[in-house]
């Protein structure tokens, strides 16, 4: 996983791996009966890591997606979340439909479906693609591109830090689901992993992780009508 | 004669690391894909034009600045020595992506410059202009005093000796160090791309992300550099050998 993504991938203030993908990766390894050793890699090169052989399992927040797919494997999806926007204060966008336009500036993370969404469906709007999540919310409060796109939970959580200089658009330009991801031909893990996420979920275990890192977004996710769900 | 035993002596070289190379990319497990790179060349091609307008731009801004700053250096004023001074250490002294973050979120934010393609050249340019200075410096003091007194005393002007004396033996002097600080520059281009700006290296880097390959797009991203940066080595060569006055 990549800990650049809290509360999902991050580090605690004493520099150890935490959050609901470690919490996740931790319970799987008890599962199964085999140590986790917690690799951090650069997300848009978790895909290479593990076919290549240096990692068994991506638990990085990832996007199933059919491009993905072809590379790699996918568990069962165990989150349900979506694309939305982050908007500049003085930006011309009124709403999603405005994205794709001439004149406007759009700013994706490198290596994410937002920037896949991007280069494919974005014909009119200037897409630019940065390396860090950070430079690209500076560059959304700075006024030099007119939206960031990323998934809702952190785009909420951006909107809240900087209330006055961003509006967000939560309603989901696209929905999508996160699952484990692996090697194609590890079958017998593939079927492992589902075994285990189907029993974390029947004993709760998503709720409580739930409970413990978002309480606050999930409620108001759940009071606005927002897909953010285990 | 001479010339052509060593053209042979560059090529068999050359061939032989690409052999090794090609040997060591054997050893990558994994099956290489090059179709996926293959669909992109156009991507490439964009970021490889990026980065040639980019360094070229960068290249001349960065020795006017090298000259301008080699003369604070040179000045008698202490005031006028001291900002010269200072600017080379600051830029020296801090890492080119700190100076291309701070350059574009906070100065020229501060000053209203939008362009990042402007801003990332300048930044470059300030960059390698910098180093460029301390080479021109080190070149002019690298010439004996005995020079200037000579030519002073068969009744040239100063600004003649400067000319005609101190200045072809400085530049034949600088011209190794001048190359590999320009190649430097085409090379460190490559940092733009945490401003965004769709260089060669961040297009290789998207499409790796969209094909999901491990290492392929990597060395077309290397043959791109190349091409900018053997030719500048050459006519670096050239130049080295137009200046010099022993045959």
């Amino acid at each position: 996983m990549e800990l650049s993504y809290p509360p999902f991938e991050m580090t605690d203030t004493g520099g150890k791996p935490t959050g609901v993908s470690v919490r996740l990766a931790e319970a799987l390894g008890e599962y199964l009966g085999r140590e986790v050793v917690i690799e951090n890699i650069a997300f848009d090169g978790l895909i290479p890591a593990l076919r290549t052989g240096t990692i068994d399992c991506i638990i990085s927040s990832m996007t199933a997606t059919a491009e993905r797919a072809r590379s790699i494997a996918f568990s069962e999806p165990y989150l349900t979340t979506g694309l939305t926007l982050l908007v500049g204060k003085d930006s011309p966008i009124k709403s999603a439909d405005d994205l794709d336009q001439p004149g406007i500036r759009v700013a994706v993370k490198i290596g994410t479906t937002a920037h896949k969404f991007a280069a494919r469906d974005l014909k009119r709007a200037q897409v630019f693609v940065l390396n860090r999540e950070s430079a690209a919310v500076l560059e959304v409060i700075q006024g030099k591109v007119d939206a960031f796109i990323y998934d809702s939970l952190s785009i909420y959580r951006h909107h809240r830090r900087h209330p006055d200089t961003t509006r967000a658009f939560l309603k989901p330009i696209r929905e999508e689901t996160w699952a484990i991801g692996l090697r194609k031909g590890d079958e017998e893990l593939r079927q492992q992993i589902n075994g285990f996420l189907k029993q974390f979920k029947a004993e709760g275990g998503f709720e409580r992780l739930g409970n413990e890192f978002l309480q606050e977004e999930k409620a108001f996710f759940a009071k606005n009508g927002i897909p953010f769900y285990f | 004669m001479q010339q052509m035993s060593r053209t042979l002596a560059h090529t068999i070289v050359a061939l032989a690391f690409m052999a090794l190379l090609t040997l060591a990319c054997l050893q990558v497990p994994g099956e290489w894909n090059w179709s996926g790179v293959w669909e992109y060349r156009q991507k490439f091609l964009q970021g490889w034009l990026v980065t040639l307008g980019l360094s070229l731009a960068a290249l001349v801004l960065s020795v006017l600045i090298g000259l301008v700053v080699a003369l604070l250096l040179a000045a008698r004023n202490p005031l006028v020595e001291a900002v010269g001074r200072i600017y080379v250490e600051l830029i020296r002294g801090t890492p080119l992506l700190v100076q291309l973050l701070l350059g574009f979120y906070v100065i020229a934010n501060a000053v209203g410059l939008e362009n990042r393609f402007v801003v990332g050249t300048l930044v470059l340019a300030a960059f390698s202009g910098a180093y460029m200075a301390e080479i021109f410096r080190g070149g002019l003091d690298a010439i004996p005093k005995t020079q200037r007194d000579s030519a002073r005393a068969i009744g040239l002007t100063r600004w003649q000796s400067f000319r005609l004396v101190i200045l072809p033996q400085a530049i034949r002097l600088v011209l190794p160090a001048v190359a590999g600080q320009l190649v430097s520059l085409i090379k460190d281009s490559s940092l733009l791309s945490v401003i965004a700006i769709s260089e060669l290296t961040l297009n290789a880097q998207e499409v790796n992300s969209f094909t999901y390959s491990t290492l392929e797009s990597y060395l077309p991203l290397a043959v791109g550099y190349l091409l900018l940066t053997l030719p500048l080595s050459a006519a670096s060569r050239r130049l080295e050998m137009a200046f010099r006055y022993e045959r």
